[in-house]
């Protein structure tokens, strides 16, 4: 944001019921829905008072039935209306993963191109208070594998509400990704309206050493490592990507050839995370580069555990971040 | 318990062009089909097909002078019948199987599934059986929020009715009293395994609706006017706010589930059966022949007439091209 932007400090909650409101007001064919998002406000208090402001036709709760909230979003959104479903937990995907994965990104091109499917779907994701192994996970990086699907994650109030708006207004399916445990951070958001690009990577943080690409809450993660890195004299870039589909790999490989070392750290398992994607891109176009081997952080590949204890072992953390890098610097 | 629908009809109670009609168009959806397999034959088109002969009756008696093009239909497995009924060229149906660029999806191919015009209110359909459930409630959902009344009609076999999304679907229907017309074409077989094998029911499908809360009748599905009765009645209850109807329409298929599908494992009794004494055109030929509607050479002259129409339908989508490769990257995004 530029230094004359008036901003004001809110948590990602309010900037999330910022963006619907003001997409809600702005356009009478959107239409809110999921499981207990209505007079209750959502188990995550993010669509708290819009019931009141928009009414029960157009904000309303579903029963719970994941495949038929997303199946009905569909139906919607190609018959004039722009809806914008929320699952509870992200990990509820799989309960729809036809209509996702089948339905969203591909109804309007299998059918020739003669529909359009504005549909933005929220789905909250992360490792957040002892949760357990499915409302805990950060699916995204399946989706990436969907032709036709954006997906947005972010990791600031600021980008959310400019992304969520964005989401919105934007003709396509979205997957809007929001980290739990980013609900009640609090940053600066600007006064006035604003909109982010969906492929637009974001560098939170200039630096000449070493590249941190990082999602959602390891954003924030890489930013305290870098802090910390700092004053060991060492320099760490960090991009947050903000959406993975579309990617924006022109801004992450800008950073790669000035530093020449990578580190890519997410919360989802490292196998098969959005790191393997970033970190195939870059050696397919600047491996020579590099002057250390692509490093990539994840959680592990196994469940999550239930325990509030063992779970944060699963989430990368700024020791981890650190220590990657020094080793990359030793090459 | 779902009622099965029956109710005295008089031939005088239609308008004669209107019988014709009916008769006209149960003729193209029978002779599409025919050609279309031809066209298999010959090498043309894929074998992925799931012939429709047998039940034209059912779409028919469901589309043709009951939903307008501003309706939705989500067509069914066996659904050139539906989309031939709700008025999308031929030329374009054929255009979709032989992967032309006349095709609704400009030469990406379709068929059985992914075919669409929305100008007619058929919004295409998903290749994962039944899912169309989910859907419909959706569009129904979105008239409903706009305030017209524009009705979504939902097809799908008994096969289909086993998938989970079918009791989500019903259950939002219900719940919010959308305007839905469920139409199960029940022919007794998902492929080959038979509809008492998979389904738990009292006694119908239908039975399951009334579970819901939501009207629900079995009809003679193979009963052109008895289809055109009892849809009008369900249309009539959608338009005026009155929540969905399930239909269950028993027929049966002349064909294979798939060209190519032995089909040994109905009883040959049974099939010739249906196909002699129950087939939906002979029996409404006889009928209006009987009540002297018309005479045998004004069906025949319907059958050229159409069948010339099948030809320059083919013709059309014979001749225009296939895509450019790069097709594939076309439509993607809006």
């Amino acid at each position: 944001m530029g230094t004359a932007v008036k901003v004001k400090t809110i948590t990602m909650r309010e900037a999330i019921i910022e963006a619907l409101v003001e997409e809600m007001e702005r356009d009478p064919s959107t239409v809110l829905f999921g499981e207990d998002v209505g007079k209750f406000g959502g188990i995550n208090a993010i669509t708290k008072g819009l019931y009141e402001k928009f009414g029960g036709q157009r904000v309303f709760d579903t029963p719970i039935a994941e495949t038929t909230i997303v199946g009905a979003a569909l139906g919607m959104a190609i018959t004039g209306l722009r809806p914008i479903p929320e699952l509870q937990f992200g990990d509820f995907v799989g309960i729809a993963f036809d209509e996702v994965f089948n339905k969203l990104g591909k109804w309007r091109y299998m059918h020739g191109g003669q529909m359009e499917v504005p549909v933005t779907l929220r789905l909250p994701v992360g490792i957040a208070g002892g949760a357990g192994p499915e409302h805990s996970q950060s699916p995204q990086a399946l989706f990436m594998h969907a032709p036709g699907i954006h997906i947005a994650i972010p990791s600031t109030p600021a980008d959310a509400k400019g992304l969520l708006k964005t989401a919105i207004r934007d003709n396509n399916a979205v997957l809007f990704f929001e980290h739990k445990l980013l609900y009640g951070m609090k940053g600066d958001v600007p006064e006035e309206e604003y909109l982010i690009p969906l492929g637009k990577a974001d560098v939170k943080r200039v630096g000449t050493d070493v590249t941190i690409i990082a999602t959602a809450l390891q954003v924030h993660t890489a930013l305290n490592a870098a802090n910390t890195l700092a004053k060991d004299g060492i320099e760490a870039e960090v991009i947050d990507p903000r959406t993975l589909a579309p990617l924006d790999m022109d801004t992450i490989l800008a950073s790669v050839r000035k530093t020449g070392r990578v580190l890519i750290v997410h919360e989802e398992p490292k196998t098969g995370g959005c790191g393997a994607e970033i970190a195939a891109q870059i050696a397919e176009k600047a491996l020579f580069d590099l002057h250390a081997p692509i490093k990539r952080i994840g959680s592990p590949d196994v469940p999550i555990a239930q325990s509030i204890y063992l779970e944060q072992f699963y989430r990368p953390s700024e020791n981890q971040i650190i220590e990657v890098v020094k080793e990359l610097l030793e090459y | 318990m779902a009622e099965i629908y029956q109710k005295e009809i008089k031939l005088s109670d239609y308008r004669k062009e209107d019988l014709i009609k009916f008769y006209r168009e149960m003729v193209k959806i029978r002779k599409f089909d025919e050609h279309l397999i031809r066209l298999m034959h010959e090498g043309k088109v894929s074998g992925f097909y799931h012939s429709g002969i047998g039940s034209e009756s059912v779409s028919v008696g469901s589309i043709t002078n009951i939903l307008r093009d501003e309706d939705y239909i989500f067509y069914n497995h066996r659904g050139c019948n539906q989309k031939i009924a709700k008025g999308v060229p031929l030329s374009k149906i054929y255009g979709d199987f032989l992967g032309t660029v006349e095709g609704t999806t400009r030469g990406l191919g379709a068929g059985i599934v992914h075919s669409a015009d929305p100008s007619r209110g058929v919004l295409g359909q998903c290749g994962t059986i039944g899912s169309q459930f989910n859907i419909v409630v959706g569009t129904a959902y979105s008239a409903k929020l706009r305030g017209t009344d524009q009705v979504s009609v939902c097809y799908f076999g008994d096969g289909a009715a086993s998938r989970e999304p079918l009791h989500g679907s019903l259950n939002w229907a219900g719940l919010y009293k959308l305007p839905v017309v469920y139409i199960c074409e029940n022919n007794g077989y998902a492929i080959s395994s038979t509809f008492e094998e998979t389904h738990s029911v009292r006694e119908h499908l239908a039975d399951w609706a009334w579970g819901y809360g939501i009207p629900s009748c079995v009809v003679d599905g193979n009963d052109v006017l008895l289809m055109q009765e009892v849809v009008k009645e369900a249309v009539e209850r959608a338009k005026l706010g009155e929540g969905p109807t399930f239909i269950e329409a028993q027929t049966f298929r002349h064909r294979g589930h798939f060209e190519g599908d032995a089909y040994d494992y109905v009883d040959k009794a049974v099939l010739n059966d249906w196909k002699e004494n129950r087939d939906p055109i002979k029996s409404f030929k006889k009928k209006l022949l009987e009540n002297q509607y018309c005479t045998e050479n004004d069906l025949l002259n319907v059958d050229e007439e159409v069948e010339y129409e099948i030809h320059a339908a083919i013709k059309v989508a014979e001749n225009a091209p296939l895509p450019e490769p790069n097709r594939i990257f076309e439509g993607l995004y809006a």
